[in-house]
């Protein structure tokens, strides 16, 4: 009776103030549709409603859409993407809040994320390394051949997000690290096998002990942002964000930070602009990070001096929108994609200053890149989105840097992958009909398409295994599987089911440097 | 998406030519893949959704469960559209696949 009364009377008062003060009420929802929006679409439409790796929400892009067909979009999903069905999760007024919320919401200034704010971000879960088992707690002969899968999840968020490793040579998972939101990219740590770091599509990264499967330490770099390297010595790690637009250079072994790097510049329009942060990559070549300032389109080249406040060369004028990137050549010459002008430049990191530019396809997207040696020459792989009539992978000679082919293939494609021990090259195609569920293999000598594969789901990011004997590749979404397949005979020999998986990562990569390329390339970069 | 949802339309027709009364998981799956999957999983649904999962129930259930949703006896704004859209023939396809997949 009591609380019957208390409810009553806050209800009465909650009726009045809505009457007398329906702004402060209408900014209290407003305040709980933010969150609503932070909690379950941020990740992937942006902190700041400016998009990443789904469209940016906000009055400007959902001007004039009908709210019911947005409403039915966030209940069902959209069949040909990562968007996933709220229906059930959120209520049918959280739903309506959210439409009405996004329609007037601009998109929002960068939000601060200062070097204090990592710092302070910063969480150990293991707090004494010396506890942990000193090799693998799992057979395995080599740690090369871990295999680790960023398993998004359904929703980018909760109990499906995690990294996945497996067992390369047996296709059994030897472990799983939940991530709280979806997992991005995983690296390797190449002086030390045990150490792996995950960097989310949040920007926290995990360092990740392999031998216990355990996650040790992690820290939130910025909001979003897939950039992350590890240095040779592995002792740096650097990220770069999307937003806010910086970058920071951590020790690897405590994940504290050390600097962050304010990303603006001229662009080669002459345009003064900050910058989203692209690939960022460590090289076996020298003690540097090289990382891309996607809109400024430059490279910096920060040398690992800490005693020196790790200093910065700038190299301009590289392309507009760049992304991501290889390295050939020892590690000495770095294969950069430009989105705008459809070109790859290739940028030498000892004269630290650009080599040429090559035609790739259109609005290329190299991934982790492919490089192979046949027959005396050393041939670069690039994929594209291939947004226009033109679909094709590009092949470069890394050595004289032209261009030797543009091979059609059926789609536009995301990601090449590639091993010195296996026959073909293999591309995903990403086009958004039913090709979507097929990898096409390149041979390597006669660089034309031999076979396709259909694989189902949305299949992406094929990867080999360290001894190539393998190629795994992701269903993706609504295929919720990894199958791998014999790179010969190309039969399919193994399943390992995980919600959503999207980049595979060898640990072989630490020591073949670019997928493709046989581990004897890199000893003359030591 | 057209042209896999018509190839489940050949690969289901091909396979009622060749014997009109048994159901053919693979036609089950095309349909499972391009309609059930968003929420149900292709083979399990996400762990974070409230979608119940379909892999190793009944067969018999899940085809009166559907037909009960097509003709809106059992009322579900999103399953009565959903199973709306599915023939009799699809009906004993997708509950022939789910039926059979291990949970």
């Amino acid at each position: 009776m009591k609380n019957t009364k208390k409810l009553l009377s806050q209800s009465v008062i909650a009726g009045l103030t809505a009457l007398v003060l329906p702004l402060a009420v209408q900014a209290k929802s407003d305040d709980n549709m933010h969150q609503l929006y932070q909690d379950n679409c941020a990740s992937c439409h942006g902190a700041d409603h400016g998009g990443y790796l789904a469209p940016a929400l906000n009055a400007d892009t959902l001007k004039g859409r009908s709210p019911t067909a947005l409403r039915s979009l966030i209940m069902t999903g959209s069949f040909d993407t990562l968007m996933p069905p709220f229906y059930g999760r959120l209520t049918d007024d959280q739903i309506r809040g959210l439409v009405s919320h996004l329609q007037k919401t601009p998109k929002l200034d960068n939000p601060a994320w200062t070097i204090d704010d990592i710092k302070s971000s910063l969480k150990v879960y293991v707090k004494d390394e010396s506890t942990l088992p000193d090799k693998p707690t799992y057979e395995i002969n080599s740690m090369d051949d871990v295999i680790g899968v960023a398993a998004r999840g359904k929703y980018g968020r909760g109990e499906g997000s995690k990294a996945v490793f497996i067992n390369s040579t047996t296709h059994k998972q030897i472990g799983e690290v939940p991530t709280v939101t979806a997992a991005h990219i995983i690296d390797y740590n190449p002086a030390n096998p045990r150490w792996a770091y995950v960097k989310t599509d949040t920007a926290e990264i995990y360092k990740i002990d392999l031998y216990s499967m355990k996650a040790v330490r992690s820290v939130k770099t910025g909001f979003n942002g897939p950039g992350m390297g590890v240095s040779r010595d592995g002792k740096y790690i650097m990220a770069g964000s999307f937003v806010p637009h910086n970058a920071v250079i951590l020790d690897a072994d405590t994940l504290e930070p050390l600097k962050t790097f304010e990303l603006e510049g001229v662009d080669p329009d002459g345009k003064m602009v900050t910058s989203d942060s692209g690939m960022v990559i460590g090289t076996p070549y020298d003690d540097i990070f090289a990382i891309a300032l996607e809109n400024a389109g430059q490279v910096w080249v920060v040398d690992l001096k800490k005693d020196q406040d790790f200093p910065v060369t700038k190299i301009t004028d590289v392309g507009r929108h760049l992304h991501d990137a290889f390295l050939t050549h020892n590690g000495r010459k770095l294969m950069i994609a430009s989105y705008d002008d459809s070109i790859v430049a290739a940028i030498d990191l000892k004269d630290r200053k650009i080599i040429k530019k090559l035609e790739a396809g259109c609005v290329p997207h190299v991934g982790g890149g492919s490089a192979v040696k046949v027959d005396g020459r050393t041939l670069g792989f690039g994929t594209n989105f291939g947004d226009c009539d033109k679909t094709v992978v590009s092949v470069w000679d890394l050595d004289t840097m032209e261009v030797v082919k543009q091979i059609p293939v059926s789609g536009g494609t995301e990601s090449p992958a590639a091993h010195a021990n296996a026959p073909y090259v293999a591309v995903d195609i990403i086009s958004k009909d039913r090709r979507a569920r097929t990898v096409q293999l390149i041979d390597k000598k006669t660089l034309e398409v031999v076979k396709t594969l259909d694989v189902g789901g949305h299949a992406y990011f094929p990867e080999y295994s360290a001894d190539g004997k393998f190629l795994y590749v992701s269903a993706g979404y609504s295929g919720d599987e990894v199958v791998v397949y014999d790179s010969n005979s190309l039969k399919k020999v193994a399943s390992v089911r995980m919600e959503s998986p999207a980049g595979i990562f060898s640990h072989g990569r630490v020591k073949y440097m670019t997928r493709g390329l046989s581990p004897d390339e890199m000893e003359g970069a030591k | 998406m057209r042209i896999f949802a018509l190839s489940s339309v050949l690969i289901a027709s091909l396979a009622v030519a060749q014997s009109a009364s048994a159901a053919s998981i693979y036609a089950g799956h095309a349909i499972a893949a391009s309609t059930c999957a968003q929420c149900h999983g292709v083979t399990t649904p996400s762990s974070g959704a409230p979608f119940p999962p379909l892999a190793g129930r009944d067969a018999e259930y899940l085809k009166s469960a559907l037909k009960q949703y097509r003709d809106k006896t059992r009322v579900s704004d999103i399953m009565n559209n959903i199973a709306g859209s599915l023939s009799d023939n699809d009906i004993d396809n997708v509950a022939a696949y789910y039926s059979k997949l291990k949970p």
